[in-house]
């Protein structure tokens, strides 16, 4: 139920999920991500988003940060419709909430300790001896304080992602958003930050949102999954009933299938009439 | 014939919604400048990067123009028997087009493109979308410092730049050709005129291209497909753009300024 502002009724922070999604549809021309889609993100604990590629994982993060604006429904953030907020308030909403993008999107003309002091330094007018005391506590907490006068140039991709994880926990958010924090990691760094996102989580009393296809790290911290395909929510549950479930859709995401619901080869023409057709590719 | 006629609405329609883009752009930077006020270390950050770093093909290209001037000149005026009027050939020509124009079309190769691909490739890295998230504004905190510095540059580049044509002129006509010293700077000093030559020839014309140089460049970066191709189509956009409004400005500003 909203009221005459768009703010849900349970809009006092501390009650219900942190963020609910409504209906939510949203196309990208003809091609449809969302199809009335409905998830509640509960408060305090990690929550995994995991679909195929091209699924709509990291839009629906974009949809929840409100960088983008859905075609129909809700999302609420702490009982607030984004969606429905003025820019200023939209800003207001994100100094709560962590971002961690795939790339890290460090600041490449910072070094590490100037992109962890960076949110400090805009949004708030700490003298600098204590922004330099919480940068070097955030730093401590990814195991990067000692690297705090390299380059983001300077990093390899797992460290890059822990310097980033850092400053979306700058703020102190009482949320973090996850986009594949995992891909394209070795196996210590994958470990490290499977590590850190959980120990966060229950340390900070965050809630966490972890969007990813790598299915056996992120069950491993997950307290409740969600799996999208074809616009849809095809599962949701713990982890272990995730692994049990009968639908053909989770299980071929969960067990890795090369077909299925989600078919091996693009659609297109038939094999043997496009072997006939003439050179035209 | 349908289908060109499909063609050309597309055409026409995607540039009105390209300029309508560009210009609410341009409002929102305009929206942070005030707020830079009260930062303007990223002002003189920005300054030293489009301005300072663009120090040296300006000067070296205004030694240049302004050698070529002295030497066309006297070859001109000598003819004539007035070759001591050079000094004012060569003023009057860098202070009213040569100087403001291709000051702003060397700036718009040098910074502009800078620009452009330095935007671009933070929004393709996610670095601008990572401020949003972080509640920054990008167009704030990136883009309007950036703005201001390629306006308040682009007048100071081109007076730097008709200062040393005047030089390179002095050098040829004065220096090798033997015009007279004395002639070439009191004409210079009884012709050349604070509120038509510098005012008007130089700082306005300059303010003027800065203003629409630094917009387009800022406007395609922050515009740009975020991928290589993007980026490095924007920043030829920006040097084709930018030039072809310099010139096509410089043509107007003239009409209005010096059409008696």
């Amino acid at each position: 139920m909203l009221d005459q502002n768009g703010n849900h009724s349970r809009a006092a922070a501390g009650e219900g999920p942190i963020v609910e999604v409504r209906g939510l549809s949203f196309a990208r021309g003809s091609r449809i991500i969302f199809n009335h889609v409905d998830i509640d993100i509960p408060r305090g604990k990690v929550t995994a988003i995991m679909g195929p590629s091209g699924s709509g994982k990291t839009t629906l993060l974009k949809l929840i940060g409100a960088q983008l604006k859905p075609d129909a429904g809700r999302v609420s953030v702490d009982g607030v419709d984004v969606h429905r907020l003025p820019r200023d308030e939209v800003f207001e909403m994100r100094k709560r909430m962590g971002m961690l993008f795939q790339s890290g999107a460090l600041l490449t003309d910072l070094d590490v300790f100037e992109n962890v002091a960076f949110p400090l330094r805009e949004h708030t007018r700490l003298p600098g001896s204590m922004i330099r005391t919480l940068v070097l506590m955030k730093l401590e907490a990814v195991g990067l304080r000692g690297a705090r006068k390299l380059m983001p140039r300077e990093l390899s991709g797992g460290m890059a992602r822990r310097v980033a994880l850092a400053r979306a926990i700058a703020l102190d958010p009482m949320m973090i958003m996850y986009d594949e924090p995992f891909s394209g990691q070795d196996p210590i760094s994958m470990g490290i930050l499977v590590q850190l996102i959980r120990q966060l989580n229950d340390a900070l009393g965050l809630t966490s949102i972890v969007v990813s296809h790598d299915v056996a790290e992120t069950a491993s911290i997950a307290d409740y999954m969600y799996v999208i395909s074809d616009g849809k929510i095809v599962g949701h549950g713990t982890p272990d009933e995730m692994g049990r479930a009968e639908s053909k859709w989770v299980r071929q995401f969960m067990q890795g299938l090369p077909d299925g619901p989600v078919p091996f080869h693009y659609p297109g023409a038939g094999y043997i009439d496009d072997l006939l057709a003439s050179e035209e590719p | 014939m349908i289908e060109l006629l499909r063609y050309l609405g597309r055409w026409g329609l995607g540039v009105f919604q390209r300029l309508g883009r560009g210009h609410i752009f341009v409002l929102y930077v305009l929206a942070g400048i005030p707020g830079l006020l009260f930062r303007f270390r990223l002002v003189v950050a920005q300054m030293w990067a489009v301005g300072v770093l663009s120090l040296l093909i300006i000067v070296v290209s205004g030694v240049f123009v302004g050698m070529v001037l002295g030497l066309q000149g006297y070859n001109t005026l000598v003819d004539f028997g007035a070759e001591e009027s050079l000094g004012v050939a060569v003023a009057k020509a860098l202070t009213r087009e040569l100087g403001p124009v291709i000051s702003a079309l060397l700036f718009a190769g040098r910074a502009g493109s800078a620009l452009t691909a330095e935007i671009g490739l933070m929004k393709a890295t996610e670095q601008l979308d990572g401020m949003e998230m972080m509640a920054v504004d990008p167009l704030r905190r990136v883009v309007a410092p950036r703005f201001l510095a390629g306006v308040l540059s682009m007048p100071l580049l081109a007076t730097m730049f008709t200062a040393i044509g005047v030089v390179g002129g002095y050098f040829v006509g004065v220096g090798l050709l033997g015009v007279d010293d004395g002639a070439f700077w009191s004409q210079m000093q009884s012709k050349v005129e604070l509120r038509d030559d510098i005012i008007n020839g130089v700082l306005v014309k300059s303010f003027v291209f800065g203003i629409v140089v630094t917009w387009i460049a800022v406007f395609e970066g922050y515009d740009a497909v975020p991928t290589s191709e993007g980026v490095s189509a924007a920043t030829t956009r920006t040097v084709v753009n930018s030039s072809l409004a310099v010139l096509g400005l410089d043509f107007v500003l003239t009409a209005l300024m010096f059409n008696q």
